[in-house]
């Protein structure tokens, strides 16, 4: 061929060569699934690399691994629901199918339920970190964990404006099966916490060791994280009923009045709209969480760029140097292990869009209890059981609420505007 | 040659080309419905030889079964068909060129078929995406084929193919190089939708995942650029050429659309991309049959994105001689 002989041999090579390389992408076998240590606890804790395998080990021997999962009875968990919700994606010949979190919701949450899963960073808000054991929708009280139906509600009617889906066409036994899984992941995380907080405490005969013992491992730690789960169960809100003849209209506009009270003082972040621009600088507790380390972070590296090494003791230098070795450690656990802290808006109440279901009792729950994890305070104690009734009745009026007061020149569906 | 004057060698890569298509879709939706462990043996089904597991239990029986085993056996049809063409070519078809593409697609299908083997008993999601990504190459292969040993392609683009050296005006020149690298490009879209299909939770981290993101993205820009380049290069082309790059714009503005709607119905609104205020009210339902369709057919299309190309490419003079230095 001449060079100028179309087409060139060395040009089809080179594509070939791409197209080759490209096919095998990603050659290698795949390495098993495993929980994911909360790095950002242990280093905020500061372990030492023996403690972090301690703590490893122990989860391992009361937890299993994301193939295998152990069920403790301790935990009050079903063995068999978990067992259909972990493990690789598989089917059998009647179409059983196995893996159920892997393929629903490990994307997001994650193997190991922290949140960070692939696709966690593209989703707003992001998809919720079971570890601490927090959950927003519930009809309980705000410090108390949800019931199983309250894990099986929000799979199968999913968040509305949020990316979490309903799961409402997959079978009452596999969302039963993910609600049960994802509450073995919540208390296997909170114990991994609790674990990780005990170092603190220890005293000096333990030389930097907990004791593995079944009264501090079963009794004192796993016991008193999976009691609160079991004691969710008697713990739903007992909601008095809205009067059946409740005045309607009566209502909304008492509940006006405490939307815009101080007795209940939604509109501190609501806004006076309704719009949710009351406030928008506040974050949940797991943005929070990372903010305030990212803040003893700056201000750790502020002081250590300032204390001059010089005139120190052998000790001192050796310190301050742990110290460096320390910071510089938490930056790259923040860089693998956290996404970036975003705020949390308060909703807007004039798009009819609530997270926790829009039926009338979904919102006494948000309002009474307040929304776990989120700036939302629980109205309880403050403003009593029937006027909580008035203010669901306003809010749920706002998407419908002509606009006299938001400025428009005539009069127009609020949810128009936007 | 047939009484209508086709070839049979023609007639079997056309047959090969359209069930190879079949057997993507059924490929793309065994991932969609992530079926693929739906039988846990392999090359048997349930311990019965694959061609023998009985019928009712395959189609009546779980979705998951069905996709699966379907997949199987529209596989080894493929592979029978290969194998069938490739005799066809070694005995009727002088071009050098086809017989190499031939040689080419029985060792496709023959490592791909391994492929799939090697992903059900190591249950290995890496396999699967090598799986994934030999898939569209063997449907390129065979879509070659097909137009090399076609009627019009063997006695005006290609005469090359039948021993005749023919001349590509060097005018054309920039429409097959903007041919092939849109089949170059397209094929690596398909690879990046791999790595982002079978995607592992376990062993990929958000920061892998948006750099797996924004390539596709990147990918998704270059093939429309490309696409729509080769309308103009094309459209004054006395050959298919004209029609294939037509056909192939539009497709890849419809690929955007799904492309969108893939993501839309798989993980919801991306974040910062668009207005809270355009969050639907009511949540995604996980595992519709419109989102699996949506999705599905975001992958098959792109496969046949890249099966147009390769057609683009050849009618555009891929394997036709150029211009000696200076006769153009």
């Amino acid at each position: 061929m001449t060079p100028e002989t179309m087409p060139r041999r060395s040009s089809i090579a080179f594509a070939g060569l791409i197209v080759c390389l490209a096919a095998l992408t990603g050659c290698g076998k795949t390495p098993p699934a495993y929980f994911r240590p909360n790095m950002v606890e242990a280093t905020k804790q500061r372990l030492t690399p023996d403690q972090e395998k301690q703590v490893a080990t122990i989860l391992l021997a009361m937890f299993g691994t994301p193939d295998e999962p152990v069920c403790l009875p301790e935990t009050g968990l079903d063995e068999a629901k978990l067992r259909l919700a972990a493990g690789p994606v598989r089917s059998d010949i009647v179409g059983r199918k196995n893996g159920l979190y892997r393929e629903h919701c490990g994307h997001c949450h994650g193997v190991t339920g922290d949140a960070l899963g692939p696709t966690a960073a593209f989703l707003n808000p992001y998809p919720r970190d079971y570890r601490p054991g927090v959950f927003k929708f519930k009809s309980t009280e705000r410090a108390d964990k949800p019931t199983h139906a309250d894990l099986v509600r929000v799979l199968h009617k999913g968040i509305p404006g949020t990316s979490m889906p309903s799961f409402a066409l997959l079978p009452a036994a596999q969302v039963d099966a993910l609600a049960e899984y994802v509450k073995y992941l919540s208390i296997r995380g909170e114990t991994e916490l609790t674990l990780m907080r005990a170092y603190f405490e220890l005293d000096d005969e333990a030389q930097g060791s907990l004791p593995e013992t079944r009264e501090f491992l079963i009794d004192e730690t796993l016991v008193t994280v999976a009691d609160k789960w079991k004691a969710a169960a008697d713990a739903e809100i007992q909601v008095p009923p809205m009067p059946a003849d409740i005045d309607l209209v009566a209502s909304i506009a008492k509940g006006k009045e405490l939307f815009y009270g101080d007795k209940a003082n939604c509109v501190k972040c609501h806004g006076v709209t309704g719009l949710g621009d009351g406030q928008a600088n506040d974050y949940d507790d797991w943005n929070k969480a990372i903010v305030e380390i990212g803040k003893e972070l700056s201000s750790g590296s502020a002081a250590a760029r300032e204390t001059s090494t010089s005139g120190m003791s052998p000790d001192e230098l050796s310190e301050h140097r742990a110290q460096l070795a320390w910071l510089d450690k938490f930056g790259r656990v923040l860089d693998g292990d956290a996404l970036e802290p975003r705020t949390i808006p308060p909703r807007n109440l004039r798009h009819g869009i609530y997270r926790g279901g829009r039926r009338p009792i979904d919102l006494y729950y948000r309002i009474h209890a307040g929304i776990n994890g989120a700036p939302m305070p629980a109205a309880k104690g403050t403003v009593p059981p029937e006027e909580i009734w008035h203010i669901v009745n306003y809010v749920r009026s706002l998407p419908y609420e002509l606009d006299g007061e938001l400025g428009a020149d005539k009069p127009m569906l609020a949810r128009d505007r936007f | 040659m047939t009484s209508m004057g086709l070839s049979w060698t023609f007639l079997l890569a056309c047959l090969l080309v359209a069930v190879t298509a079949v057997l993507l879709c059924f490929g793309a939706l065994v991932t969609t419905y992530d079926a693929a462990m739906a039988v846990p043996d392999w090359p048997a089904t349930y311990g019965h030889n694959m061609f023998l597991f009985p019928f009712a239990e395959w189609f009546y029986g779980p979705w998951d079964l069905f996709l699966e085993h379907g997949h199987r056996l529209l596989g080894a049809t493929v592979g029978l068909i290969t194998l069938a063409l490739a005799a066809a070519v070694w005995l009727r078809e002088p071009s050098a060129t086809v017989r190499g593409l031939v040689v080419a697609a029985v060792l496709l299908v023959v490592v791909q078929g391994a492929l799939g083997g090697a992903r059900v008993l190591l249950d290995d999601k890496t396999v699967a995406k090598v799986h994934a990504c030999t898939g569209p190459l063997f449907f390129a292969v065979a879509v070659a084929i097909a137009a090399l040993t076609g009627r019009s392609d063997m006695g005006r683009t290609s005469p090359a193919l039948v021993g005749q050296a023919s001349r590509l005006p060097s005018s054309q020149r920039p429409a097959l190089r903007v041919a092939v690298a849109l089949v170059v490009a397209a094929y690596m879209q398909l690879v990046a939708g791999a790595q982002l299909r079978h995607l592992d939770a376990a062993a990929v981290s958000p920061a892998t995942f948006r750099w797996l993101v924004a390539l596709h993205l990147a990918g998704a820009a270059a093939v429309a650029a490309l696409s729509w380049t080769a309308v103009p290069l094309c459209w004054s082309h006395r050959t298919p050429a004209r029609r294939w790059a037509v056909v192939i714009a539009l497709v890849v503005a419809c690929q955007l659309a799904l492309g969108a709607g893939a993501w839309f119905v798989s993980w919801g609104v991306p974040s910062g991309l668009l207005p809270a205020s355009w969050v639907p009210s009511e949540p995604i339902a996980a595992r519709s049959g419109r989102g699996a369709a949506i999705v599905t057919g975001h992958v098959v299309l792109g496969m046949m994105i890249l099966g147009g190309s390769v057609a683009l490419a050849i009618s555009a003079g891929l394997f036709a001689k150029s211009p000696a230095r200076g006769v153009a």
